[in-house]
């Protein structure tokens, strides 16, 4: 999907503007700025897939597979804008720390898995595993896209820490999810902070958006 | 007892949360007093959905407790307060109360009795500052964090695990604009226990 169209040549690509007009008016349709299309309809896909990750996950070790595919997508996500060169200084060393948070959780989740008997699945390798569960990346341009991408990110990462309490069965790595869960909401107040919004907007933090 | 004195010594808390339906021990450690009973024993595979609802109950009662009394210490800070500290305080109030509320429900669900907020709470330590108010706050919620976690396996419904687990991450967020208000780092670790480091 495209958010704008440029015509080089001068002739207009009739098939091509169809297209984008379809495509922008069911964005429209949707609720969504045509300016934050791109990141708007990539945190449907994103939530979506990471819920039914979860839903379908069974079982601690399942669930900690799934959660590592989580932490290790994020780590990536967030050294692709830090190379992408969009950031401030400051908000670069935000995202450095968030990043290295993100990569312990994935060790201490994999430690976790270990101990279970169970082998982690391989780091995420490049933008195109993320598109997998949330398109868009590659369209960010701005600041604010990095930010509004961000934000979604962690807010599905805590709905999806928020779908595991219910299925967890040992008792320390249902507290090792919260701890996890936890600081992905302190991920949010961040962002949320530097983007302008309410960083705490909802008494229950669920990821629910 | 100023808030110095008071973050320093582990007694005076101790005895402050013990009066609130928690209890701290050493090295940070918190836990609400109807599930600190067999915290030894809590065995490492969480109890199954057959279990009595009365356990349920006495831990939500002593989160209960915290919540109504984390709703009457920012009731009592507000007056400190000024500008984008007083709305954090009012927003942070608001949703105190709606845990409690949603705690007093959830009891009431499984056929229990809610607790009741004390008629007052005259043992804060003494709040003279903004900072006083916000050192406070931080030193609550943290405490709060380490409570639910410590109760969240304790909890035999699903549900109710799910719920706990997002009013910790509430907590969480609460610790990282307060932190933020006293020109600190918010978002310190990578794994949120409301533990010392």
């Amino acid at each position: 999907m495209t958010e704008r169209i440029v015509i080089a040549d001068g002739d207009a690509d009739t098939a091509s503007i169809a297209a984008f007009e379809r495509d922008r008016r069911e964005l429209l349709r949707r609720g969504f700025a045509l300016g934050g299309a791109a990141i708007a309809a990539s945190s449907v896909s994103l939530l979506l897939s990471v819920r039914n990750a979860f839903a379908q996950a069974t079982g601690d070790a399942a669930i900690l597979e799934r959660s590592i595919q989580l932490e290790n997508l994020s780590v990536l996500t967030y050294e692709t804008v830090i190379a992408g060169d969009l950031l401030s200084p400051a908000l670069a060393r935000t995202a450095r720390r968030l990043r290295d948070h993100e990569r312990e959780h994935a060790q201490t989740l994999t430690t976790a898995l270990t101990d279970l008997g169970g082998t982690a699945p391989a780091p995420a390798k490049g933008v195109a595993e993320i598109d997998e569960v949330a398109e868009g990346l590659g369209d960010v341009k701005t600041r604010a896209d990095v930010l509004n991408f961000a934000i979604e990110l962690e807010t599905a990462a805590v709905a999806a820490y928020h779908e595991a309490h219910g299925k967890l069965i040992e008792a320390r790595l249902l507290q090792t999810v919260a701890s996890i869960m936890a600081n992905e909401g302190q991920h949010l107040v961040v962002l949320r902070m530097a983007a302008g919004q309410d960083p705490v907007p909802n008494a229950f933090e669920t990821g629910a958006s | 007892m100023d808030i110095e004195s008071y973050l320093r010594d582990p007694q005076s808390r101790m005895r402050f949360f013990q009066r609130s339906g928690v209890i701290v021990g050493g090295g940070g450690s918190a836990m609400f007093l109807a599930a600190c009973a067999d915290n030894t024993t809590t065995p490492n595979v969480l109890t199954g959905p057959d279990e009595s609802d009365q356990a349920d109950v006495e831990i939500l009662n002593g989160a209960l407790d915290l919540e109504l009394m984390a709703v009457a210490a920012y009731k009592a800070g507000a007056a400190r307060l000024r500008g984008s500290a007083l709305a954090i305080g009012k927003k942070f109030l608001e949703q105190e109360q709606e845990h409690a509320d949603g705690l007093a429900a959830a009891i009431r669900d499984v056929g229990g009795k809610p607790n009741r907020a004390k008629t007052s709470y005259d043992d804060f330590p003494a709040l003279r500052t903004q900072t006083d108010v916000l050192r406070f706050a931080v030193d609550l919620e943290n405490t709060a964090i380490a409570a639910y976690i410590d109760a969240l396996p304790k909890l035999t419904q699903r549900d109710l695990r799910a719920t706990a687990a997002a009013i910790i991450t509430n907590e969480a967020e609460h610790l990282a604009v307060l932190l933020d208000a006293l020109g600190m780092d918010p978002v310190p670790d990578a794994l949120v226990t409301g533990r010392p480091a």
